[in-house]
């Protein structure tokens, strides 16, 4: 039956967030690391010309190392602006293979997929696949030639297709788009650099950025504000590992069935600095490239989490590594204190937590740090990209960049709303100055277009939850003051194949240690054999890199 | 022929005179089994099905499946009832399920029956390699490459043709038939029936019990084919129910990676919980399974080719 | 009187085998049939078996089978080196065998229970809702037992709720083979009824009711009758079963071996899922998977012909 394989694949998919697979891909590979130098980037890179037309009610707060957080909107902009001219399309076809993660909606009477159509002015035939199975069905598409005209691909799924061999199969964008080649895409000159920077491999640029940011962070510690409130606790107060371990004892009542945590592992990599997938390595104070696994961060984690699982703060269900029920768990007040990624924190989450209890309130801690010197690594600016079928001739390849273009119109334009929202009056309506999609609309638009390209990814009111927009834009602007790069930064590194095996007896050992099935003192043991098997070569192939390609710093 | 004709049906509910009367204590165990095995299974059933008609509230309290009514919405139901393509999806699996079924009951009853003769020519070097496919594939890859390159990607074929055959279901149904009274056979022969005739109207019909159980395994297995739709069916408007449905169970699932949901917003109806649509999904995977079972039942009646065998 | 299990021997006297040619020519319209069947499998599973000669290669999909370097025997003297696989192997082979001793005989002994009892409505509401868990996903199906057993679960806070010390099988290492084999039997269990009930089905009542005037018993009745009657399936499926034994529930282990750990929980086929599928190994998963294929063949055909020894049938008749 079917769920088995949604949550199969939410394990691979989770694995993408928490611990298998590196965005930037282990597999064979028959033409190198893929990698490109600073100098091939300088010129490869699509001039930056800012979107100027929208102002945003919470403006981006820029932060450490050139990241900023994202523009906050409390309403849609009145007057919305059409930011291109005429009809981007000369009436062409294209096939398109998107994941999705919902619903999928009918193409046939679908108002929303005909109005999009109109305004580009060519027919996508769309064909959402399911997002969780999509590492399945990728293989096959490439293997028996199958690809359609564009095609999206998120970077964990990169990791069993051999990017830097894959790449070959799609059009080189650079001809369209390097240098000052893109202005005549407005909307796509408005992409940062940092989210084009993930778009390149082997010294060419493929991809089209989808959903990306000023400052892309992996995940963080959430906490039940009403229950802390309850039992007196000052979030602000909670500075330290230390103050976050004293809430254990005080936030768990087993009995009633409550525990201080969830499983929040992954969430401790920001606070005693060892990288979370997708990074891997960072540079130490000596300047010594050196792994995860070999930041000194990574035992002390470990005996965090195992005191709290052992001490019986941990809620029971989260050691058995069901991440997906973690959600439910905080919602229904199990567990005060998660590990998720920022887009948890959402009005539609507020909607789902409050059904049962009204004072729910989702909240994140400010940045915690064992050593007073608070620091996060931030992820690759983009996750996913698109790309566009090599067979494509370039009048085709124009045509779709023109559509890309109008697809990736700013929030607050005609466009987006015709993008993300169809068409006025049936697919959605204006509820307190905010599209809200009616309930043709929720059937008909599906995250579809938008997988093809986006613009910069903004804070919206969802659900009609203003305050939740609010507190997350001000906690956003308090992160990327710490935020910093991890060793190689937005580059694109496809690892040599046979250095693949040696991550897994790893990820085993960290969560037998976490869960308390082994002493934290194993964990010596096994890194030398890592080191032995192969990680110390892998390091001098990373050292290889860095002399040849530069890092990402 | 006049042998298979020669029934005596015995009436199903009875208990046959030549029995003794059930002992008190015996009926007590037999009944007190029974009822803790359906009662390990129909608790959880509840639990799927109460789950599905829960509002987002009564699973907060819950904390997850929900085992004492809070909250009742049918809105998981029509949430999924209301997409046009689930109805369109509905036909979609019946087609598959009926087509399929039929392809495949015809290929193993004939394979069956050609296989079970003892001392045919050459039956066993092909029941090896027939066994020989249960445990050698080419895997994911190559299958797709052989369906994609005879026209399959994008067919509906391809939800068919490549799992039309179990080896498995021949294997029991050629052992059922190997068990048909050799002396009925011979009668046939002797009436000067061939091969086809004596299948149809001697083996057929003494073997109901097992062509009714394998029917059924082939006739859930297309209706809950899905890997196969994934893989080559890139068209959602030719995708069959499972497929369909499915997607409802990733709603409100968040996209890895980044804890977001992808899911448009829309709150004009009452919140629904991630939980509640999956539950919803479960049970409407299992009411046609529920609802199929009785007519298999029936062909297991005792009794019903009483006489047959005599001759 | 004609028994199920006849004796081979009386066959042979009925029709004296012919010569080769004969047979041939007797058999054409039973060859015949087989053809359809044949055709399907050589097409979708022979052909495809081209695949398995990735086991030999450095496989990459863009290369392709033509042009992917070979490597000869490299990926198995990788996969015969690994503690790791030889772990998994062991972890599948004990799995296996709890699972044939505590799981096989239920579905067999559910099935004559089932069938003994005569009222008709009773016998199909029983196995109409004892064979649905067959159609849960293994994550339902987890969930379930995580919910009832599991340390946060109705058990477990029962016994919170009481001042009992808390028993957590869902995270028990040392109890992981009994967890996942009664998960198999909750699962699993009525939907093995089926065939079996068939074959019950299938016993000429009149040897019923000869054995009943001649004075046997119930209990009697059901060892002479009711065991060999279905003596032929029962055997049938131990074979295949054994066949099956580095098959131990891919998905039911993939979802809860984090849970327990990689020791506790890795089989063959997940072994085969991290390193082969996960890290895009594809000649290291058709490696594995082709040692799971040998040794499978090798052993049902051995099953086999155990069961031949014993005066079974087994997949075919001797």
């Amino acid at each position: 039956m079917k769920l088995d394989r949604r949550q199969l694949l939410a394990l691979t998919g989770l694995g993408a967030a928490s611990g298998l697979l590196a965005a930037c891909g282990d597999a064979k590979t028959s033409s190198g690391p893929g990698t490109t130098t600073q100098d091939q980037l300088s010129k490869l890179l699509p001039a930056y010309t800012p979107n100027e037309l929208v102002k945003a009610d919470i403006p981006s707060a820029t932060g450490a190392n050139g990241f900023f957080s994202s523009p906050t909107f409390l309403k849609y902009p009145d007057n919305p602006v059409t930011t291109s001219t005429g009809v981007p399309g000369k009436g062409g076809a294209y096939t398109t293979i998107t994941p999705l993660w919902g619903a999928i909606p009918s193409a046939s009477g679908n108002a929303y997929y005909a109005a999009v159509n109109q305004a580009l002015g060519a027919t996508l035939k769309l064909q959402p696949a399911d997002g969780n199975n999509y590492d399945k069905i990728l293989p096959t598409l490439f293997a028996g030639d199958k690809l359609p005209d564009w095609i999206q691909i998120p970077s964990w799924n990169m990791g069993n297709l051999g990017f830097a061999d894959a790449v070959n199969k799609f059009a080189d964008l650079g001809p369209y788009l390097s240098g000052d080649a893109i202005k005549a895409y407005p909307n796509l000159a408005a992409i940062p650099t940092s989210a084009w920077q993930c778009c390149i491999w082997n010294g060419k640029l493929f991809g089209l950025p989808v959903y990306y940011s000023g400052a892309t962070i992996a995940g963080t510690l959430f906490h039940r504000q009403d229950l802390l409130a309850k039992q007196g606790i000052n979030p602000d107060e909670i500075k330290t590992p230390d103050d976050l371990a004293a809430l254990g004892k005080q936030l768990t009542d087993a009995q009633a069935g409550h525990w201080a945590f969830d499983d929040i592992f992954d969430g401790l990599g920001q606070v005693y600095k060892f990288p979370v997938d997708p990074n891997r390595w960072v540079i130490d104070a000596d300047g010594k490239i050196i792994n995860r696994y070999e930041t000194p961060g990574i035992i002390e984690a470990l005996n965090w989490f195992q005191t709290q699982a052992k001490a019986g703060y941990v809620h029971p269900d989260a050691l058995t590594d069901k991440k997906q029920e973690a959600k439910q768990r905080f919602w229904s007040g199990k567990t005060a204190i998660t590990s998720d990624g920022p887009g948890a924190w959402k009005g539609d989450d507020a909607k789902s937590g409050k059904a049962a209890n009204p004072t729910y309130e989702r909240q994140a801690f400010k940045l915690l740090s064992a050593d007073g010197k608070p620091e996060i690594w931030m992820n690759p600016s983009a996750g996913m990209y698109s790309f566009l079928n090599a067979k494509l001739s370039g009048d085709q390849i124009k045509e779709c960049l023109a559509i890309a273009n109008y697809l990736a119109a700013p929030y607050g334009s005609a466009e987006y709303l015709t993008v993300n929202f169809g068409v006025p009056g049936t697919d959605y309506t204006m509820v307190d100055g905010n599209p809200v999609l009616t309930e043709r609309g929720s059937k008909e638009v599906a995250t579809s277009y938008q997988f093809l390209v986006t613009p910069l990814t903004p804070t919206t009111v969802i659900a009609g939850q203003t305050q939740v927009a609010q507190d997350y834009a001000a906690w956003e602007a308090d992160m990327v003051k710490y935020a910093a790069k991890p060793a190689f930064y937005g580059m694109n590194i496809t690892e040599p194949a046979q250095y693949a095996r040696i991550n897994q007896p790893m990820v085993d050992l960290v969560k037998d240690i976490r869960y308390g099935r082994k002493p934290v003192s194993a964990f010596q043991e096994g890194l030398k054999t890592w080191k032995a098997q192969g990680g110390d070569q892998l390091r001098a192939f990373y050292e290889d890199i860095r002399s040849k390609y530069g890092t990402g710093q | 022929m006049t042998t298979a004709t020669a029934k005596t049906k015995v009436k199903v509910n009875a208990r046959p005179n030549w029995e003794e009367p059930p002992t008190p204590a015996g009926q007590a165990g037999k009944g007190l089994i029974l009822a803790v095995v359906v009662a390990v299974v129909a608790v959880p059933l509840w639990m799927v099905v109460l789950t599905s008609l829960s509002t987002q509230g009564a699973v907060n309290e819950a904390g997850g499946m929900v085992l004492v009514p809070g909250g009742i919405t049918f809105e998981a139901y029509r949430q999924i009832f209301t997409n046009q393509l689930v109805m369109h999806s509905l036909l979609v699996s019946l087609g598959i399920t009926i087509v399929g079924t039929v392809i495949s009951m015809v290929v193993t009853i004939l394979a069956a029956y050609g296989l079970s003769r003892q001392n045919s020519w050459a039956h066993r070097p092909i029941l090896l390699t027939l066994v020989v496919t249960m445990f050698f594939s080419g895997g994911l890859i190559p299958t797709f490459l052989v369906v994609s390159a005879l026209g399959g990607y994008d067919a509906y074929w391809s939800l068919i043709l490549p799992t039309a055959v179990s080896v498995f279901n021949i294997l029991v149904v050629r052992a059922f038939f190997a068990n048909t009274s050799q002396d009925l056979i011979d009668a046939a022969h002797i009436d000067g029936a061939g091969d086809w005739r004596t299948l149809w109207s001697i083996v057929l019909p003494t073997s109901r019990a097992v062509t009714a159980v394998v029917a059924l395994f082939y006739a859930v297995g297309y209706w809950n084919t899905f890997f196969n739709a994934l893989l080559f069916l890139p068209d959602n408007q030719k995708w069959p129910l499972q497929m369909v449905i499915y997607t409802y169970t990733l709603q409100g699932n968040a996209m890895p990676g980044t804890g977001q949901n992808t899911t448009g917003q829309y709150f004009g109806t009452q919140q629904i919980a991630p939980l509640a649509i999956q539950m919803a999904v479960v049970t409407l995977t299992l009411i046609p399974i529920l609802l199929v079972y009785p007519f298999v039942q029936r062909h297991f009646a005792k009794g019903v080719l009483l006489g047959a065998i005599k001759g | 009187m004609t028994a199920l299990q006849e004796a081979p021997a009386e066959k042979a006297n009925a029709s004296p085998p012919p010569q080769r040619k004969n047979r041939f020519r007797r058999d054409r319209s039973l060859l015949l049939m087989v053809i359809p069947a044949v055709v399907l499998l050589v097409v979708f599973n022979y052909v495809p078996m081209f695949g398995t000669a990735t086991a030999f290669q450095n496989y990459s999909i863009y290369a392709g089978f033509l042009h992917s370097p070979w490597v000869g025997l490299e990926t198995f003297r990788m996969l015969f080196s690994d503690p790791l696989f030889w772990h998994s192997l062991e972890n599948t082979l004990v799995l296996s065998l709890v699972q044939l001793v505590f799981y096989f005989p239920i579905p067999i002994a559910l099935a004559m229970l089932l069938h003994s009892v005569l009222n008709t409505k009773i016998r199909t509401f029983v196995q109409s809702v004892v064979y649905l868990p067959h159609f849960f996903s293994w994550v339902l199906a987890v969930t379930i037992f995580q919910q009832m057993l599991g340390g946060a679960g109705a058990l477990n806070q029962f016994l919170r709720g009481h001042g009992l010390a808390t028993w957590d099988i869902m995270t028990n290492p040392d109890t992981f083979k009994i967890l996942i084999t009664s998960q198999v039997v909750w699962k699993e269990a009525g939907w093995g009824i089926i065939v079996f009930l068939a074959a019950l089905a299938a016993i000429d009542q009149q040897l019923y009711e000869a054995a009943a005037a001649d004075g046997a018993g119930r209990w009697r009745r059901m060892w002479h009758i009711t065991l060999p009657g279905i003596r032929g399936v029962i055997v049938l499926m131990l074979v295949l079963r054994l066949g099956n034994v580095l098959t131990v529930g891919f998905e039911q282990l993939l979802i809860q071996r984090d849970a327990v750990g990689r020791e506790a929980a890795e089989v063959l086929d997940t072994y085969a899922y991290y390193y082969g599928v996960v890290n895009a190994n594809f000649s290291l998963g058709a490696a594995a998977s082709l040692f799971k294929g040998v040794f499978s063949l090798v052993l049902i055909l051995a099953a086999n012909k155990i069961a031949h020894l014993m005066g079974e049938d087994g997949l075919y008749r001797r």
